[in-house]
């Protein structure tokens, strides 16, 4: 099942961005500048997920929320903010937005919280990420490999669920320390506790007789590869 | 000294001055005034006397005793009006001394010459001086406790407008949103100093305005550009590169990420300057405290660091609980961040402050310096200088104190809750 996704944002590079990481994902994404462009698409077409702005050049994106509600539109809505305010942050998800993220994000970090989403709403009762002998269950929060159920910290949980989301691309080790640490990641005086959790998530896995598909790309970062023999 | 004050001793002095003057004058006129008036009437009763005389009335009946004839050899020459001023035996039997002032003269009535004189007792100048001052001395009483007592009503009537305008500057602020308003009063000059302060405050409230939308617009413009790179970067990364290129990438990718925390700090000073985060209730700050340490448990187990803490139960304080997680997530993350391998943290939190220390190397510039903007002790690659800005900001909008000490090799930050005296 193709996710369809509406951006709604005003600034073209940053919506573009958006786009094509999502496009890469194979995700159906559209994109909106405008409150009343948003608007129209949203009665005419249906969406998995919106991801909104909320500041519009024409309107508040927490007003196009209330017009989702309002509507009965059965699409989930992630806010993207400059504002890093709570304010906005808790009014945003009182009105029913799903999640939030705050401007710069990382772009497989907007993809994990999207499928999230999306497993939690949309995939009813499948709670499962997979990926050929990996099966993950985001609900009980296990793993197993082979049917062998690992022994995963929820760190190392939370990493291989990022991988097997964002197979294929490179995250940097500073996109991975913000996933796992979030706010606390500037406390953080290096990465070497990122490569700490990697090493012991593969070591895991090969223990269980998996494929070693997480492989560290040029010194910068780790890419979960489908491709490796 | 209040300006009443002021204004009432002046008044005293000046009043005293001209009631001691007026007294000297009045003592004189009195006294000159007298001894006319009695000169005259003496000089009537030896007329009347020689009136008495001249119509052949005996010596002996017109003598009184205040009234004396004597008969001089007629060719003396004759005595003109002479008079005395003496003291003298005012009565017998009690035999009161008094001033007496007599008058004599030597008349030729029908061939004799009689020499007549007659003398009044009166009051003496020093009685006359008592006198004066007594009663100058009530005027002045009287003066003295009409004036204490109305100047006060007086001048809190006169000066309440004054007052009111310098009620209003006192608690004026430039964080305040509204203009400053001062009361309209009808005395010129209070009319011209209010003019003069609402156009001072404006300005000041304007410029100061301008300054802060310009900060907060700048960080807020400048976040869009930084994710665009940061996405671009990202998107970058996933095409066909090499090593070198890969390198490269990622070092911008730090540099952007460093400039935008740097950025979320200053966005959020100036938040906190435009004090967006009211304070509506107490809240449970031990709450709090446990919160942020579980959330930071893995990072300090991670760093082998060693965390005591003493942390008293039911701590509550009016501060605004986003600020609350704020200030004591900075000061736990400056804790952990300026520590030294298998260093210790230690967290005591009492009703009346919280205290955290924790080992370090010491400090290369002066602690007080510590609190400015961008002071870092180290050009430290992760830290955006800005942390113990936003403690401060903090503890100054909650009304805290905040200390920076080092001592025994440790970094010690010491906030107190009560108000600063």
């Amino acid at each position: 099942m193709i996710m369809k996704v509406l951006v709604v944002e005003d600034n073209a590079d940053l919506a573009r961005n958006i786009q094509e990481y999502l496009l890469h994902e194979g995700y159906v994404c559209e994109w909106s500048p405008t409150f009343e462009k948003s608007q129209e698409k949203l009665i005419s077409f249906h969406y998995d997920c919106i991801v909104l702005d909320i500041m519009l050049p024409d309107g508040n994106g927490l007003d196009l929320l209330n017009f989702i509600k309002a509507e009965k539109i059965k699409s989930n809505v992630l806010i993207i903010s400059a504002k890093n305010s709570l304010d906005d942050k808790i009014h945003g998800l009182d009105l029913g937005a799903d999640d939030y993220l705050t401007k710069p994000f990382h772009l497989s970090e907007l993809n994990a919280r999207l499928k999230a989403i999306y497993r939690r709403n949309a995939l009813e009762g499948d709670h499962t990420v997979s990926y050929n002998e990996i099966v993950l269950n985001t609900t009980s929060m296990e793993a197993s490999v082979n049917d062998v159920l690992l022994d995963l910290t929820k760190k190392e949980f939370d990493l291989l669920l990022y991988f097997l989301i964002n197979k294929n691309r490179i995250l940097t080790r500073q996109s991975l320390a913000e996933h796992l640490w979030g706010d606390y990641t500037d406390n953080l005086s290096n990465f070497d506790f990122v490569y700490q959790h990697v090493k012991n998530l593969r070591k895991k896995i090969s223990a269980a007789n998996g494929k070693d598909y997480i492989g560290t790309v040029y010194g910068i970062g780790y890419k979960f590869d489908t491709n490796i023999t | 000294m209040k300006l009443i004050n002021k204004l009432t001793l002046w008044y005293l002095a000046i009043t005293t001055l001209v009631l001691l003057a007026g007294g000297v004058i009045v003592f004189y006129r009195v006294q000159a005034e007298i001894e006319k008036e009695v000169t005259q009437r003496l000089k009537r009763d030896l007329h009347q006397a020689a009136e008495m005389l001249g119509e052949g009335i005996p010596v002996s009946s017109i003598k009184t005793k205040q009234i004396d004839v004597k008969e001089l050899a007629f060719d003396s020459p004759e005595i003109h009006l002479q008079t005395t001023d003496s003291m003298g035996m005012f009565s017998l039997p009690s035999r009161a001394v008094d001033r007496k002032f007599s008058v004599a003269s030597s008349f030729k009535i029908n061939g004799k010459h009689y020499y007549i004189s007659a003398y009044n007792f009166i009051a003496e100048p020093d009685e006359i001086l008592e006198g004066i001052i007594a009663s100058l001395a009530v005027t002045l009483v009287i003066l003295l406790s009409i004036v204490g007592i109305t100047s006060r009503q007086i001048s809190k009537r006169i000066l309440s407008n004054f007052n009111r305008t310098l009620k209003t500057i006192q608690s004026f602020s430039l964080k305040q949103k509204h203009r400053m308003k001062l009361e309209e009063t009808h005395t010129h000059e209070f009319k011209e100093l209010n003019q003069f302060l609402e156009k001072m405050t404006n300005k000041a409230l304007d410029d100061y305005r301008s300054l802060k939308e310009f900060s907060e617009n700048a960080s807020h413009e400048l976040q869009t550009p930084l994710a665009i790179i940061r996405g671009k970067l990202e998107l970058l990364l996933d095409t066909d590169i090499n090593e070198k290129q890969a390198l490269l990438i990622e070092g911008i990718h730090n540099a952007v990420q460093k400039l935008s925390s740097v950025n979320q700090s200053l966005i959020l000073l100036t938040r906190l300057e435009n004090q967006e985060y009211p304070v509506d209730q107490k809240i449970n700050f031990s709450g709090v405290v446990e919160k942020v340490i579980e959330s930071f448990k893995e990072l300090i187990e991670m760093k082998s660091l060693m965390l005591t803490t003493k942390i008293d139960k039911e701590v509550y304080l009016s501060i605004n609980p986003v600020l609350a997680d704020m200030l004591f997530t900075n000061l736990l993350s400056n804790a952990i961040r300026h520590n030294t391998a298998n260093g210790n943290i230690s967290i005591m939190l009492t009703s009346s402050g919280l205290v955290v220390k924790n080992s370090g190397e010491a400090p290369k510039s002066p602690p007080h310096e510590l609190f400015k903007r961008f002071k870092k002790d180290k050009q430290n690659a992760e830290s955006t200088g800005l942390g113990l800005s936003i403690v401060k900001q903090i503890c100054e909008l909650s009304n805290f104190t905040v200390e920076y000490e080092y001592l025994d090799s440790k970094h010690c930050l010491s906030i107190s809750f009560l108000p600063a005296k």
